[in-house]
């Protein structure tokens, strides 16, 4: 017992002290915890995204005898203003400095948005409120009185397409607000639209509580895919192993120090995970329980598997770390671990299916509550233990402890 | 001019023996387009969503249907119960569902999408307030007309993601090839037999440099035409720029693989560091994910990315994206201009024997 636990802390040590192995263990998993909660973590939150819009109103002095032209001018002056200390504006606006030529200064920030420098172009037209005032006035047929008003926008870009559909929010809220003012529409009469979560609470899913898991999971998955192999493998072809065999250590026990290595450097990297998705972002989610935990250990020992099945398949170190770098991202993508796979297409829908990390990936999530599980709970515990079965049996027929002579 | 034909005839079939690295540069490419093209190409587009909608009996449709007749291509099921309806957003039939009895207005989510409710949020921000107006007869006064500027025709986050594997894979056969294969030449101890013959140390420069050209090039055409015939992707190609930015890009590319080469011995830590570097890019860049949705210091960082620039010479090059034509050739230039500076430092500091 005392030599295992002596090879399972050398395993630890080795580890740690690899400055590539700490990148792949524990620096890139926080990198894609930080990374993907700054990104969707805040898409569409109020204070979070701030789009550069230029701003041209061509009707500034003309006629505007309900002052509309400048109500509707206010708005976005405001908007474009700081709401909250911390909190970004919703717009940054760009005008034309007083006496420029409007025409030119158009062009130039139409090239400036085709170029994806800024967002949108709002365009007030002159005679905007004139437009508006008869439309109110009733002085022109229903559907005929709107007053046009343009607004630029890049299909090319995610961030215009986004900007145009706020921007025609916030001008539909002036448009109501205006006629409540005019009595054409009575706000006490308005339907307000409720919003129903449909979860395990009434609230959306928090972001990082989402996420978490998968990146827990994808450190599990990183370390054994390429520390199994990598660890086995080059001990193997620098004839470290070899040392071994000429001592008392027989294969069985190596591989015990081994696996009990493995699943500490689990533990530590989930707990490093853990102590940073819920201190540094909030994570409110709980593994502290049987289901949860069952699954960690499940996910520990499928890609401590899955490691000894590549090691077994390859002649050299070299060629698992290149078997272990194609394998990478097509089963950390393809298992709904950071995005949803429900659109793939059916080929891809199979690969899904045949990889153990989307079970796992559904399994934890359920399990912590924030997805209900799409597949058969047998298949999410049954699916992984298949892998098992198969990477045991693979590696004890083909694995090789040493190099042939 | 012999020794040069020789050495570019013995690099070609290294790499060509090399399965390993003939897979990353030719098929590798391949794998990210298929993966990635489909997961990330509906994220916030709402076109091809799908609405569940319930109307309670007895209740008039007519109002509810002249709002839904404004919601564009996403498809509506109609259920017949609010619990099927509900099940429908569960199980994920529907996208996102919507009821009326009469009195309110619900719109129901998944809980768990959390990377997809905002666009359909923002789809029933706008129902909502074409419904209220349509329940008081009262029509808009002002009337929005959103006014596509691209000269470009309108490309889906797809179109642009081809271009920028292409980039990546530039990238990273550029930082590799030099990283990679001149440390590992220095570890099997065949540098040593090239130096003392009287090959100048440019000359094996050059040799790589021709092979990798032809490959990343072949590589990227490969790709190209993958992406047009299986995917039906439209690109109007600038053959000129395209050529000239791929030939300079890899250039420019191996000229940085030159810090890790210098930095490191052994190839397995050169390949490490490269790996890394891509990676860390590869997420920043705004390859996958718009650059357009990181806050503002990550879309600084993004701009500081060598692959952010790549990616959208590349996607200029292929005619998806508006760029300055000056914009464009200072960032050509730049990869040609550190291939210039750092070439030297290559064949006098890294093309040697290992240091003992």
């Amino acid at each position: 017992m005392k030599g295992i636990l002596f090879l399972a802390r050398t395993h630890v040590l080795t580890a740690i002290r690899e400055r590539i192995t700490l990148f792949w263990f524990l620096i890139f998993p926080v990198f894609m915890l930080v990374l993907l909660s700054l990104i969707f973590g805040q898409i569409g939150q109020e204070g979070e995204i701030n789009l550069d819009v230029a701003w041209i109103n061509r009707d500034a002095g003309g006629e505007d005898p309900g002052g509309f032209t400048t109500a509707v001018e206010s708005v976005f002056e405001r908007l474009g203003t700081e709401q909250a200390p911390g909190q970004l504006p919703l717009f940054t606006l760009h005008r034309p400095d007083p006496g420029e030529d409007l025409d030119t200064f158009l062009e130039e920030q139409l090239t400036l948005l085709r170029r994806g420098r800024w967002d949108a172009v709002i365009v007030l037209p002159s005679g905007f409120g004139q437009a508006l005032y008869a439309g109110i006035a009733g002085a022109v047929e229903p559907g005929e009185g709107t007053a046009p008003l343009s607004v630029y926008m890049s299909e090319t870009s995610v961030a215009s397409t986004m900007a145009a559909e706020i921007i025609e929010q916030v001008l539909g809220e002036v448009d109501r607000e205006i006629l409540a003012r005019t009595g054409r529409f009575d706000p006490s009469l308005a339907v307000e639209s409720e919003t129903v979560w449909l979860g395990a609470s009434d609230e959306e899913t928090r972001y990082v509580d989402f996420l978490l898991p998968g990146i827990v999971l994808m450190g599990f998955f990183v370390n054994g895919l390429f520390g199994v192999p990598g660890a086995i493998l080059f001990n193997r072809d620098r004839k470290v192993l070899r040392r071994y065999w000429v001592t008392p250590l027989s294969v069985p026990r190596y591989f015990a120090g081994f696996a009990l290595g493995h699943l500490a450097l689990c533990g530590l990297q989930f707990t490093l995970l853990y102590l940073l998705g819920r201190y540094g972002f909030g994570a409110t989610i709980s593994f502290a329980q049987p289901a949860a935990a069952l699954t960690l250990l499940l996910a520990a020992l499928t890609f401590m598997a899955f490691g000894f099945l590549i090691a077994s398949l390859v002649r050299t170190a070299n060629a698992g770390m290149a078997t272990a770098n194609i394998l990478n991202m097509p089963m950390m993508f393809l298992s709904g671990m950071f995005f949803p796979v429900a659109g793939l297409p059916a080929f891809l829908k199979a690969v899904v299916y045949a990889n153990p990390v989307s079970y796992l990936v559904v399994g934890l999530r359920t399990s912590v509550g924030v997805e209900s599980s799409s597949y058969a709970p047998a298949l999410l515990v049954g699916v992984p233990l298949g892998w098992i079965a198969l990477s045991v049996v693979v590696a004890a027929r083909r694995l090789k402890w040493d190099v042939e002579r | 001019m012999s020794a040069l034909r020789a050495l570019i005839v013995s690099e070609a079939r290294i790499l060509l023996r090399d399965r390993m690295a003939l897979f990353f540069t030719l098929a590798f490419p391949l794998i990210f387009i298929l993966i990635f093209g489909f997961l990330m190409g509906d994220i916030g587009d709402v076109s091809q969503a799908s609405m569940g909608v319930f109307v309670a009996p007895g209740i008039d449709r007519d109002l509810l249907d002249g709002t839904l007749s404004t919601a564009g291509s996403m498809a509506i099921e109609r259920f017949e119960s609010l619990t099927a309806m509900q099940e429908a957003v569960t199980d994920r039939d529907v996208d996102f569902a919507l009821s009326w009895d009469g009195t309110d207005l619900r719109f129901f989510y998944d809980a768990n999408r959390v990377q997809e409710n905002f666009a359909f949020q923002q789809v029933a921000a706008g129902l909502s307030s074409d419904f209220n107006l349509r329940l008081q007869d009262a029509e808009p006064l002002i009337s929005v007309e959103p006014i596509d500027v691209g000269e470009i025709e309108s490309t889906g986050w797809f179109h642009l993601v081809l271009p920028g594997i292409l980039a990546f894979s530039v990238l990273s056969s550029g930082l590799f090839a030099v990283s990679g294969h001149l440390t590992s030449m220095k570890e099997r101890k065949v540098l040593d037999r090239l130096v003392v013959t009287p090959m100048p140390p440019v000359a094996l420069l050059a040799a790589i440099v021709v092979v990798r050209l032809v490959v990343v090039y072949a590589s990227t055409l490969i790709t190209l035409l993958v992406g047009v015939l299986a995917f039906g992707l439209r690109y109007d190609v600038s053959w000129l720029r395209f050529t000239v930015f791929v030939a300079c890009a890899t250039v420019g590319t191996m000229g940085l693989g030159t810090i890790i080469a210098l930095l490191v011995r052994r190839p397995s830590s050169a390949s490490n560091i490269a790996n890394v570097l891509a990676m860390v890019m590869l997420f920043l860049a705004g390859i996958y994910f718009p650059v357009e949705f990181m806050p503002r210091f990550l879309r600084a960082i993004s701009v500081g990315m060598p692959l952010t620039h790549m990616a959208n010479a590349l996607r200029y090059a292929t005619g998806v994206i508006d760029m300055a034509e000056t914009e464009f050739w200072a960032i050509t230039l730049s990869f040609l201009g550190l291939a210039i500076v750092l070439f030297p430092i290559l064949a006098r500091y890294v093309v040697r024997p290992l240091r003992r």
